[in-house]
């Protein structure tokens, strides 16, 4: 048996899906957190001994799409006949939400009608005749609350829901039988079904607050709309984030974790002192130290999470995309860029599977290719260890990413537009405003435990699966004899990765180890840091307390053989690349278009060598008052990038130019 | 050219467009705003067009049509924003402009 939630956006589906199932998928307050469908098992104090299916849908406010992921939701409403549907209703706002209510009645299945948000209105005075309500839609109506987890009404209205599944939907109101391609007819039929619901509003529902009248809200939105102080004031709630994270909170419990982990890799080394060598390095170091070095760096990210959960929860994402949207639409992007950007802190693939509520194909095709500029949370890692080894734990390496990433976002999109000779076309943007709500920590919490728990499940299973098999490698030469000492270039990972290396020399670190962790990167950002871990046998990075007093940092430091400048071109190259294989199939699925998506990847490519280059040449240039070594072949490396990307742009143009002159002579004709 | 003349120039397009659409002998140009030069507070929405169906229908379906009252909270030189039924939107100033009150 299944049961589909379907909605308007924002109306609290997912959020219900999450009490009714116990998942815990993406939530937050605004339209189109949701963006493809989910379905999971009902718990059982739901559904009892039956097997239900709950199956959660983006939002939309119709049955016809305007954004790819209401096309979604239509689509399975109309083709995949679930056996009943539940119909979120945003209580504060039945006025609008009835639209779709209505139509969906017409479908045929079974319905049930939440009235979710109730409490909201409990608060406002806001009264709903819930009875006369469910007498004029001629299908059951419940209040409820999914963010409160007793008396919020689920357990009755699912229950209702369960056992309609197998009757027949009598609609209340039913479309006229029209041409649909007669936009007039279509349109006069809209206006009477919003009649309709009007006059069913008007009868339901007394209101103590009216929406037209300005309220504390209103002055807030003014102030974080602002187009100066609302800038500013977004600066500052990131930097805030990114500060306490990574430069106080998140190092701080850190520090306190990587204890513990050194304690286990002795232990594990201790048991292991009888046994041969190889198996204690590839256990102790290989293993433990990589994926060690991974998960010490956890806490960083999990602060991180639980600030963007609170961010996403209270409703400031809505105003941020509103503020920022003349600014993006200066470089052809649109404000609701700004919210993958954001949930992109976190990762990629999701961040990247937002873009979807972005109208515009071209605006959402060119937000997919730069949203993973931001580093994501797997790039932490790679961030704190080298701001831990080369900067003495320096708070600005790390807010220096994040910025630079979005300068690269914006010179991207700007990029972007000159190439693709990007003609003006009206580009709207509107957004709905939620209101406020006080971000619940429980609830921030939960999506924290969430994502930590994803992220060492991901070092338990492909970090460690890459540290072994980089650990093998290089402990083995192609004849798989071990690698005797001084000789460490024989072994099968050196001689994979040198190649590589020599692409690098001119960006200051052609050295196989340097490359190896770069690749391996792709399969996961965090295994730059477990290779790195491995090739040198280094553990214990961030322990920056210990590192100043020992002067282990410059360890690190010596050990790889880089100065500060190489190590930071070194950093903003992994940040700048592809990101993983992972994000780079998000990427192909959203993009839906292969020359988008190589031309995607050759510009991140392009982009993370061209700034690891700069910072190389020019930081020693500074530093040392001469180019760094192999300026001239980077230099042509980079002419070449820049002359294929002007062929590429040319080609793009003169095929504008071809649909143009096609439509010139259509014209003519015509005339 | 000065933004006092620009403005000027864009009413004179935007009067000489409508005489050529509406046969509304009543009508009185004087009349008609777009959301984007009237004062906060609310208005019935006579005319929308953007020039873009898809648009239009999607602002039909969040109660934004002609006939229905659409109230300004606040405004600014690029967006405003507004309440159309019981929710309250951002709108930039390409979709304020096409709103005709």
């Amino acid at each position: 048996m299944r049961i589909a939630f379907a909605g308007n956006p924002n109306s609290g589906k997912t959020t219900m899906y999450n009490a009714l199932t116990g998942r815990s998928e993406k939530v937050g307050n605004w339209g189109g957190v949701t963006v493809g469908s989910k379905e999971y098992q009902l718990k059982k104090e739901f559904a009892g001994d039956r097997e239900v299916i709950a199956v959660d849908l983006p939002g939309a406010y119709s049955m016809s799409p305007f954004t790819p992921e209401e096309g979604i939701t239509s689509e399975y409403v109309r083709t995949a006949s679930p056996d009943a549907i539940v119909n979120i209703v945003d209580a504060t706002n039945l006025s609008r939400s009835l639209f779709f209510t209505t139509q969906l009645l017409e479908l045929g299945i079974p319905m049930v009608v939440a009235l979710n948000k109730s409490d909201v209105n409990a608060k406002e005075g806001t009264e709903i005749d819930v009875g006369k309500l469910s007498a004029k839609l001629n299908c059951p109506v419940f209040k409820t609350v999914s963010t409160e987890e007793k008396n919020n009404g689920l357990s009755e209205m699912i229950a209702k829901a369960i056992s309609l599944c197998g009757t027949e939907q009598k609609a209340p109101y039913l479309q006229a039988d029209i041409d649909l391609h007669d936009k007039a007819a279509v349109d006069a039929e809209d206006r009477k079904r919003y009649q309709f619901v009007n006059g069913i509003v008007a009868e339901v529902e007394t209101r103590k607050v009216l929406s037209q009248e300005t309220n504390k809200e209103d002055k807030i939105d003014a102030v974080l709309t602002n187009p100066i102080a609302g800038i500013l004031i977004f600066a500052g709630v990131m930097w805030f984030v990114f500060w306490v994270s990574q430069a106080w909170l998140g190092p701080l419990v850190a520090d306190w974790l990587v204890g513990y982990i050194e304690a286990f890799q002795e232990f594990v080394a201790g048991q292991l002192e009888n046994s041969p060598p190889i198996l204690s390095a590839l256990l102790a170091d290989g293993i433990v130290g990589g994926v060690g070095a991974v998960v010490g760096f956890l806490p960083l990210v999990m602060v991180m999470y639980f600030l963007i959960a609170l961010l996403e929860d209270c409703g400031y994402m809505a105003r941020v995309s509103a503020v920022m949207d003349p600014i993006f639409k200066r470089v052809g992007l649109s404000g609701k860029s700004v919210i993958p950007v954001v949930i992109g802190t976190g990762c990629g693939i999701p961040a990247i599977m937002a873009c979807r509520t972005i109208r515009d194909e071209r605006e959402r095709r060119a937000t997919t290719m730069l949203t993973t500029f931001i580093p994501c949370g797997a790039k932490i890692p790679v961030i704190a260890l080298f701001a831990g080894a080369f900067f003495n734990g320096a708070g600005w390496v790390s807010l220096t990413a994040y910025f630079f990433g979005l300068v690269l976002i914006f010179l991207g999109a700007l990029l972007i537009k000159v190439v693709t000779g990007y003609k003006y076309r009206k580009s709207f943007f509107i957004m709905e405003l939620p209101k406020y709500k006080v971000p619940s920590l429980k609830f921030a919490f939960r999506q924290m435990m969430e994502r930590a728990k994803a992220y060492i499940v991901k070092a338990a299973t492909i970090i460690l699966i890459c540290n072994t098999v980089v650990q093998v490698m290089q402990t083995f030469d192609w004849h798989f004899q071990v690698v005797e000492e001084g000789a460490e270039n024989t072994s099968i990972l050196a001689s994979i990765a040198s190649p590589f290396a020599i692409l690098l020399i001119p960006l200051g670190f052609g050295v196989w180890q340097l490359a190896a962790a770069a690749i391996t990167g792709f399969i996961a950002k965090e295994n730059v840091v477990g290779t790195l871990a491995v090739v040198y046998g280094l553990t214990a990075f961030i322990d920056v307390e210990e590192l100043e007093m020992t002067g282990g940092a410059n360890t690190v430091a010596m050990t790889m053989g880089l100065t500060s400048v190489t190590a930071l071109a070194y950093l903003f190259f992994n940040l700048y690349t592809p990101p993983c294989f992972a994000a780079i199939g998000a990427m192909n699925s959203e993009m839906q278009h292969k020359g988008w998506l190589w031309s995607a990847i050759g510009l991140q490519l392009c982009t993370g060598y061209t700034v690891a280059f700069l910072i190389y040449q020019f930081g020693t240039l500074f530093t040392e008052g001469h180019f760094g070594t192999a300026f001239v072949p980077g230099l042509i490396a980079i002419a070449v990038m820049v002359v294929v990307i002007i062929l590429i742009s040319r080609k793009i143009r003169a095929s504008f130019d071809a649909k143009y002159q096609l439509h010139k002579n259509a014209q003519t004709n015509v005339a | 050219m000065n933004s006092a003349a620009a403005v000027n120039r864009m009413s004179f397009e935007r009067f000489g467009k409508m005489e050529t659409r509406t046969t509304d002998t009543s009508f009185d140009p004087a009349d008609e705003r777009t959301l984007l030069q009237v004062e906060p507070g609310t208005y019935i929405i006579k005319r929308i067009d953007t020039e873009d169906e898809d648009m239009n229908a999607f602002l039909f379906r969040l109660g934004c049509y002609s006939g229905e009252p659409i109230t300004v909270i606040s405004k600014k030189k690029k967006a405003c924003i507004v309440v159309i039924k019981d929710g309250r939107y951002s709108l930039d100033a390409l979709l304020a402009s096409a709103i005709v009150v």
